[in-house]
């Protein structure tokens, strides 16, 4: 089912010296007699109530794909929504996109799509049997995964300081609603004070901007710190020959390194696309230009004169339920991701036996789909 | 194996005309060394892998539930006593209803056939030494543990009182616990899913040589329609109440229309799982009733291929009739009369089961032991519950009826009458096979009387009341209901008298019991051919796979006291093949 499935986990390949002929071509049939043979240097055997490796890989693999589905209709769920919202409000869908950062979302898009590459890659090396290629192509997932978040946390952070947020935290009731929570933000109070200091948008964005640059700059110095205290016990675990343990806290490293990046790389695209450490010259050559029309310039160019509609609240909402709950997949697979490192760097795979990656893989996949979808239906809408 | 010494046991009292064969082995009669036994010490329970013992550990869980969700169902019925207030307040009375309903439907009748008896019974009927995937087994039961500490945690939390819909927008302002609770269930559902993905991979790739698909008893085919609802549904509801924890706790305006969220749509996303839920709960029962009305008519089962299909096809319609819970909450009259449409398909499979049973039935040689009494009792009960469906799936008639007692008796005559029946059928069925012990046959049947009648009695008066216009859900009513309403409430006492006799019965055979023969109903499934309790490894001699409802091929053996299957030669049958274990 997967794109690259050359090498059908059977016995005989595991004892064969030279593998190159696998990636060549599909050998499945003639293994069916050999399936009970596998090999023996192996650390794992099939478990008891499996005939063979084959069955085991089988059945796995059918699992995974179940429970895809089983994700996918998930997910559906949220598609729904916005499909209903969306036509019931084209007008608040069309007006709220403006808010996101294509740039943004399509660095995020690149790399989910890159990571999809290392993900494939490295079932490719399990197959082979190529263990560093292994643990590396998944370390470049990993990395990736982070960085994917690195610029999330800047997205969200960036909102909330300019208050955009979901229809509870900025809405008022309405139709005799009740509510028994207060209200994350004092909605009215912002509200009023933004009015009374009569700043445009586009000022209240600047000051925005540089708020959400002091709270990722303590993001990032945590962030820091905890990549340092990880290498630091990575480097105890490799004197003290723990490989297991080594591996587990680079894969650490690797996540607090990406979130750095991740968050400063798009606080400094935040700042190239303000103009505001960029120099004069940018400044007044991009909008003319036309090639880069950041969502900043159309708001500038637009706020004054339109009204926002109502339901603004509903359109981030969504946004933020539906990026919120692939975030939230995003992490589950940086977790597998890293056990799946530890265990390849252990040289737990062979090419008779990397059902674990290849399902893994499945997974990373589909999250990376998922957003493949996410990414033109709120970002692209304008 | 030690084949045991011939028990006390008189399986052969009412078997029909049992004639000796010449065979050589028989199959192994009580296994001193089994599943029970084989390993000792409560953690060896706490963490073991073995399907069976994972599905007993189901069972005293489900079991659990059942007794505390009928507890609430009592003081339900004991507060409709008296128009006005009875026994507690209108608030209380509120949470009673509500609680019975979620703990009845989320920590029991979903997970009571499948994730119990199918756990137990499934591998074994395959031929399988375990499930594909033991650890997520073991993972999807103590998930259900967990949603039923959150449950519990609810009891004490304030509770929860908006019915076990959850319907928005009473549910995001109310101030019971219904974060708590949808905590609970969002973890159930994953409980239930990971049962269902099991079970598929399991049909699917574990599987011995001979198996076909075609060659599967009908149980296993309504565990797998119920299996693929399981995986496909219930992810719709996980992010359903995701989505509603989430509004209740942030307002996020999808559901609530305070913030111009749509609360219909919470009721389409909710049914889109919990229609298709209701065969979760039912399917599971058609396959054990199958596999009694073929037993204890001693008959091969009538139309095998149709009762299989028409698994699949509930399993496929029921995603698709969700609608027909919101007719009266403003819908099309295109979107409605579609609903309506397909509503009435779905009657259609059900329809070719029943009438299926009855064709085996028919000049078969009816054995009326405690397992057929269960089995004809839900033919008749289900029969019922389904056409009054129809009652309710028409347009017209729906909006009078709806909302009201009517739909309660509905219900409760498919859920109750149906799945528990069912459920209680496959127990008695498989007892002898999961504990290793008999049961007093008088008793059992006895307690099938009793369930029977009481049932009717509960929930007969309740279609009277619905259609005089009693609503549901309503803790007073006019004077002119409280006849009906005390019939109904003696019965759901009587109800709770017949279920007590039936766990009597049960842990009776625990400690009295005579020890069961291999295969005391004289059933060709496979997992007859194993002793009684199963070993470890489910099988200590390969099965022999043939046709399922063969039954003609299964003899009376005064020897063991056991029924046994006659060797594949001596009958001059097709050859069958042995399964490699």
């Amino acid at each position: 089912m997967s794109a690259a499935a050359p090498a059908p986990p059977t016995g005989e390949s595991g004892l064969d010296p030279d593998r190159s002929h696998h990636s060549e071509h599909g050998d499945a049939d003639g293994h069916g007699e050999h399936a009970h043979v596998h090999d023996p240097h192996s650390p794992h055997g099939h478990a008891h109530h499996f005939e063979s490796w084959r069955q085991q890989f089988d059945a796995g693999k059918l699992g995974m794909w179940l429970f895809l589905a089983q994700e996918v209709l998930f997910f559906s769920g949220l598609f729904c929504l916005y499909a209903v919202y969306r036509s019931l409000h084209p007008e608040v869908w069309e007006y709220a996109d403006r808010f996101l950062s294509v740039p943004h979302g399509a660095f995020n898009t690149a790399v989910l799509l890159f990571s999809s590459l290392t993900m494939a890659w490295g079932v490719r090396c399990a197959m082979l049997g190529q263990r560093i290629g292994l643990t590396g192509c998944i370390a470049a997932t990993l990395f990736c995964a982070a960085l994917f978040l690195g610029v999330k946390s800047f997205e969200y952070t960036e909102k909330a300081h300019l208050h955009i947020l979901w229809a509870g935290a900025t809405e008022e009731p309405v139709m005799g609603g009740t509510r028994y929570d207060t209200p994350l933000v004092d909605v009215t109070d912002q509200v009023a004070e933004a009015e009374a200091s009569s700043l445009t948008f586009a000022e209240r964005e600047s000051a925005a901007l540089e708020a959400t640059d002091v709270t990722l700059g303590k993001i990032s110095v945590g962030c820091a710190i905890v990549a340092l205290v990880l290498m630091v016990g990575a480097g105890l675990c490799w004197k003290l020959k723990a490989n297991g343990w080594m591996v587990g806290l680079a894969a650490g490293v690797l996540c607090a390194i990406g979130m750095l990046v991740g968050a400063e790389g798009s606080m400094l695209l935040a700042h190239e696309m303000h103009g505001d450490h960029a120099g004069g010259e940018h400044h007044d050559g991009e909008a003319h230009d036309g090639h880069v029309e950041t969502a900043h310039e159309m708001l500038e160019a637009e706020s004054d004169v339109e009204i926002p509609p109502d339901g603004i609240g509903q359109f981030f909402s969504i946004y933020y339920v539906m990026t919120g709950l692939h975030a939230v997949h995003i992490l589950a697979g940086m977790v597998v991701l890293t056990w799946l490192m530890i265990r390849a760097y252990r040289g737990d795979f062979t090419p008779d036996y990397f059902g674990p990656v290849d399902f893994v893989g499945l997974y990373w996949h589909l999250v990376d789909l998922v957003w493949i979808y996410l990414f033109p239906l709120l970002y692209l809408i304008g | 194996m030690a084949v045991e010494t011939p028990t006390d046991y008189a399986a052969g009292e009412a078997a029909p005309s049992p004639e000796r064969a010449a065979v050589p082995a028989g199959p192994p009669g009580y296994a001193e060394d089994n599943y029970l036994n084989h390993t000792k010490g409560l953690m060896s329970w706490l963490v073991t892998l073995d399907h069976k013992r994972i599905g007993m550990m189901y069972l005293v869980g489900v079991m659990s539930a059942f007794l505390l969700g009928g507890i609430f169902a009592l003081l339900v019925r004991a507060e409709l006593w008296t128009p006005g207030e009875t026994i507690v307040t209108a608030e209380t009375y509120n949470r009673f209803f509500t609680l019975h309903g979620a703990i009845m439907v989320f920590l029991f009748i979903i997970p009571s056939v499948p994730a119990a008896l199918g756990n137990f019974v499934l591998p074994v009927m395959l031929g399988a030494k375990d499930v594909a995937f033991p650890r997520m087994n073991l993972a999807s039961f103590y998930l259900w543990c967990g949603g039923a500490i959150f449950f519990l945690i609810t009891l004490f939390r304030g509770s929860l009182d908006t019915g076990w819909t959850f319907y928005v927008p009473y549910s995001t302002s109310t101030e019971t616990a219904v974060v708590t609770a949808l905590t609970g269930v969002f973890i159930l559902g994953f409980s239930s899913i990971f049962t269902g993905l099991n079970f598929i991979v399991t049909v699917h790739t574990m599987r011995p040589p001979g198996m076909e698909w075609f060659k599967m008893p009908l149980f296993l085919w309504a565990i797998y329609a119920t299996s693929i609802i399981q995986v496909l549904a219930t992810p719709v509801l996980a992010v359903t109440l995701l989505l509603l924890a989430v509004e209740r706790t942030t307002g996020i305006g999808v559901f609530d229309p305070a913030y111009g969220g749509d609360p219909v749509l919470f009721q389409h996303f909710f049914w889109f799982y919990s229609h298709p839920a209701v065969y979760i709960m039912i399917l599971p029962g058609f396959g054990i009733i199958s596999e009694l009305i073929s037993t204890f008519s001693r008959k091969h089962i009538f139309g095998y291929r149709f009762i299989a299909y028409s698994s699949i096809a509930i399993a496929l319609f029921g995603f698709l009739v969700w609608g027909h819970h919101m007719f009266t909450s403003g819908m099309s009259t295109v979107a409605a009369f579609v609903f309506s449409l397909l509503t009435f398909s779905v009657s259609i499979p059900s329809a070719i089961k029943v009438f299926n049973w009855l064709a085996t039935m028919y000049k078969g040689n009816i054995w009326l032991a405690t397992p057929m009494c269960y089995a004809l009792s839900f033919i008749f009960l289900f029969t019922i519950g389904g056409l009054t469906g129809l009652h309710l799936g028409a347009l017209a008639t729906d909006i009078h009826l709806h909302d009201s007692y009517f739909v309660v008796s509905h219900f409760h005559y498919v859920m109750v009458g149906g799945s528990l029946v069912a459920f209680l059928g496959g127990l008695f069925y498989w007892w002898p096979k999961m504990t290793g012990k008999m049961y007093n046959d008088f008793w059992g049947k006895i307690s099938a009387l009793i369930v029977f009648l009481a049932f009717n009695l509960t929930f007969f008066p309740q279609f009277i009341l619905g259609t005089k216009g009693m609503p549901r859900r309503y803790y007073n009513y006019v004077p002119e209901f409280q006849f009906w309403h005390q019939v109904s409430t003696v019965g759901a006492f009587m109800l709770g008298g017949g279920l007590l006799v039936a766990a009597v019965v049960l842990v009776h055979s625990l400690l009295r019991g005579k020890k069961a023969p291999a295969n005391p109903w004289g059933a060709a499934t496979l997992e007859w051919q194993c002793s009684s309790p199963p070993p470890h490894n489910n099988f200590d001699h390969p099965p022999t796979v043939g046709d399922p409802y063969a039954l003609n091929r299964v003899v009376y053996d005064p020897d063991t006291r056991s029924y046994r299957q006659i060797d594949e030669f001596s009958n001059g049958g097709t050859p069958q093949q042995t399964a490699k274990v």
